[in-house]
């Protein structure tokens, strides 16, 4: 084994976090009310994960987080999708912790979200805004970008819901509170489109993941013609596919998350490997979601079943940080570019 | 407590390490000085389609042949994951390796497990060394996917079998010096179906033995069938034991399914198709990131299940996965390519000629190796539908 190690590294989470996570989120999801149209914002969940040190576990420690990697941190963001969870852990402990840090700025630990307001101040689609203490804006100045840590008081809201039912407002700053923000590096604004990018990723595989046990349950308890419907091969088959698309989403993603993990973003190759996690996620996001509401029925489509607090997120999560059509797109631009004796190492490292 | 989480179908992504990275390196700077110097013109599919002895001898001189074969019987005693990486890089440049295809990926690995002492001192060092070639004798006229149906018998005689019967589908029979074959050697069981059948290796220049060629679609010879009349099978050109062939074939389909030739067939055209939208011949699509991407995570899934397999876990189920969407991505290329195309346009001949090969061999990618309909079977017996 020790050889094979040597040819292979292996970047597996902790074990002992994952299995607390299982255990939390199982538990959760257990006991959760009914699912609504309207998803709220869940106060004493949050308050729970915070006090296990979850809701910024990728955050050093330095700035109050737990110092975890990226791997952990994908684990969490995976799980807690899985389970529905309406809380903002990507927004909150996975960007907005590291924007301050970035920023030099100060973190209190109250909630957060995060957004990349317009030049006139004005961001769409901030995903619990209307919960949040403050939120950190990330800003294009001219050439240059900025970080600001805004109290949610001092802007304005409209109040939105996205597909899924999740708060997703729309935030006026005050031009005056993003012009006296500090500075951050150049690399700042192209790595937060990175990094939300691959949280959605680990969000949408969790879901997924999900996704298929519900449907394996159904498919051994439903009966339809005296036997459970899992038995007739065309539902196998619309079980299978769910499975193996599941799969290579998250084949892609964790390569991303190991490769983020290792170099700690540095790694010149990190904009091809997120956007394939990115493709094949939302790609996978398309069978996953159809078949999975074929195998179910008529029962999959309504508002008491679990399903669709899966599926509608998926499809939300999936279009976030880039649509898929931009995905494709990057990603056919670097294909391109790297012609036909550069694509294979482009397809390996992700660097041209 | 939670319930114990079923584990994922496909085992987690490993990061290549060192000594792989390097192992591409040399391979590569190989490959680039053959197709340099004219040694062959890259193209798809080539583990079928291209068959080039010289070609398997050099790779043998250079320590890529036999790698997975102990050093004591000729080979390299290099691991799965090193096979892999040399694979891959033969692959992706459209390198001809069909000569050797079937000996490296299956009957290496068989004779090691199966063989006896005396089978592993012939033919492994002759594998390893690319002296002999190899074929595999499983489906006949009508055993495809039921593959426990085979009629060909093996009748005891007097210090060995007699074996009849007709093979079908036998890649590069009429170039091979020697096949694999299953043959029921006691009367069908239709309670016992997976009894009875034993394997056997066939010298096919032997009396008795005929190969008929079955021309491909597009006028290439590539298929066969191998008739069988009586070919005397002496004792010890028995492959493991009588009775177990069922076992035996199918102990090795991880191996066989989920390799790097599940998602590479077209991968000089899905290159070609990249260079020609940079030059401005084909339209820049988002669907060539889209495809790009596939080959990428397949590359990552196929790798993890060859890592599984290399720590003898069990992957049967994910081997699967990767065949059926491998399989998938690779023929849904050649169609991509095509729709981007317009008919009589022959600007980029090169192009043209890969994506021609490519349809033409796409639907043999989702029949080879256990149908993708016979997969999702499989996976859903993981899953625990069956």
């Amino acid at each position: 084994m020790a050889d094979l190690e040597r040819l292979a590294v292996s970047t597996r989470p902790d074990p002992d976090l994952v299995g607390m996570l299982a255990d939390l989120f199982e538990a959760y999801r257990s006991t959760r009310p009914a699912p609504t149209e309207r998803v709220e914002f869940d106060p004493a969940l949050w308050a729970h994960l915070d006090e296990l040190g979850l809701t910024r576990l990728t955050a050093s420690e330095s700035s109050g987080g737990s110092g975890a990697s990226w791997v952990e941190g994908a684990a969490l963001l995976g799980l807690a999708a899985a389970a529905g969870a309406p809380v903002p852990l990507a927004e909150h402990g996975v960007l907005g912790a590291w924007l301050l840090e970035e920023a030099g700025l100060p973190n209190d630990g109250a909630l957060r979200t995060v957004c990349r307001p317009d030049p006139s101040g004005r961001a769409l689609n901030v995903t619990f805004a209307r919960d949040a203490a403050a939120i950190v804006a990330l800003w294009e100045d001219g050439d240059c970008w900025r970080v600001a840590d805004v109290p949610t008081e001092r802007t304005r809201l409209t109040e939105r819901r996205n597909l899924a039912g999740e708060p997703c407002d729309t935030v006026q700053f005050e031009l005056a509170d993003l012009e006296a923000a500090p500075l951050v590096a150049d690399t700042v604004g192209h790595q937060f489109h990175l990094r939300g990018a691959l949280a959605r990723s680990a969000q949408v595989c969790g879901a997924m993941e999900r996704v298929l046990e519900v449907v394996l349950t159904h498919a051994r308890e439903r009966e339809q013609f005296g036997r459970p419907i899992g038995k007739f091969q065309a539902i196998q088959h619309l079980v299978a596919d769910i499975a193996t698309e599941s799969s290579l989403a998250r084949a892609a993603t964790d390569t991303a998350v190991a490769r983020a993990a290792t170099t700690n973003w540095q790694d010149p190759g990190m904009l091809f490997t997120v956007g394939v996690a990115k493709s094949c996620v939302g790609h996978a996001a398309s069978v996953v979601v159809r078949n999975a509401h074929q195998v179910l029925g008529a029962i999959g489509t309504t508002l008491e079943h679990e399903l669709h607090v899966l599926t509608k997120p998926i499809l939300v999560r999936r279009s976030e940080y880039g649509s898929v059509h931009e995905w494709d797109e990057t990603l056919a631009e670097l294909a391109a570019s790297a012609g036909r004796d550069r694509l294979w190492p482009l397809i390996l490292t992700g660097r041209r | 407590m939670a319930r114990e989480p079923r584990p994922p179908v496909v085992p987690p992504v490993v990061v290549e390490g060192e000594t792989l990275r390097r192992l591409r390196e040399e391979v590569r700077e190989f490959l680039a000085e053959q197709i340099e110097a004219g040694r062959f013109t890259p193209h798809v599919d080539t583990w079928l389609t291209r068959w080039d002895r010289d070609f398997t001898r050099d790779l043998a001189q250079r320590g890529w042949l036999g790698m997975v074969i102990p050093t004591e019987y000729g080979g390299q005693g290099r691991t799965y994951l090193e096979r892999f990486v040399v694979t891959e890089e033969l692959l992706v440049v459209g390198a001809p390796v069909a000569a050797h295809w079937v000996a490296e990926r299956q009957i290496g690995p068989s004779l090691l497990r199966y063989g006896t002492e005396g089978q592993k001192r012939h033919f492994l060092p002759r594998i390893s060394r690319g002296d002999i070639v190899f074929g595999i004798g499983m489906s006949e006229p009508d055993s495809g996917s039921d593959l426990a149906s085979v009629r060909t018998r093996a009748e005891r005689v007097d210090g060995g079998w007699r074996l009849s019967g007709t093979k079908v589908w036998t890649s590069g029979a009429h170039e091979a010096d020697a096949f694999f074959a299953l043959a029921r050697s006691a009367p069908l069981d239709p309670a016992h179906r997976h009894q009875g059948l034993s394997q056997f290796i066939v010298d096919l220049h032997a009396s008795g033995v005929e190969i008929r060629p079955i021309i491909s679609m597009g006028g290439d010879h590539h298929f066969n069938e191998v008739h069988l009349d009586g070919v005397l099978i002496p004792d010890d050109r028995v492959l493991g034991a009588i009775g177990e062939g069922w076992q035996q074939v199918t102990s090795e389909l991880g191996f066989e399914r989920s390799g790097p030739e599940r998602y590479l067939s077209t991968f000089q055209l899905l290159a070609a198709a990249a260079e020609a939208m940079e030059e401005g011949s084909l339209p820049l699509d988002p669907g060539l990131g889209r495809h790009v991407a596939r080959v990428a995570a397949l590359h990552q899934m196929s790798f993890a299940v060859s890592t599984a397999l290399e720590a003898h876990a069990d992957a049967d189920t994910a081997a699967a996965a990767v065949k059926v969407l491998g399989t998938t991505t690779e023929g849904d290329i050649a169609d991509y390519v095509d729709t981007l195309t317009a008919s009589g346009w022959i600007e980029d001949e090169e192009l043209y000629t890969l994506l021609h090969a490519a349809i033409l061999q796409r639907p043999g990618f989702t029949l080879r190796g256990g149908t993708n309909e016979i997969l999702r079977g499989v996976i859903a017996r993981g899953l625990g539908l069956r």
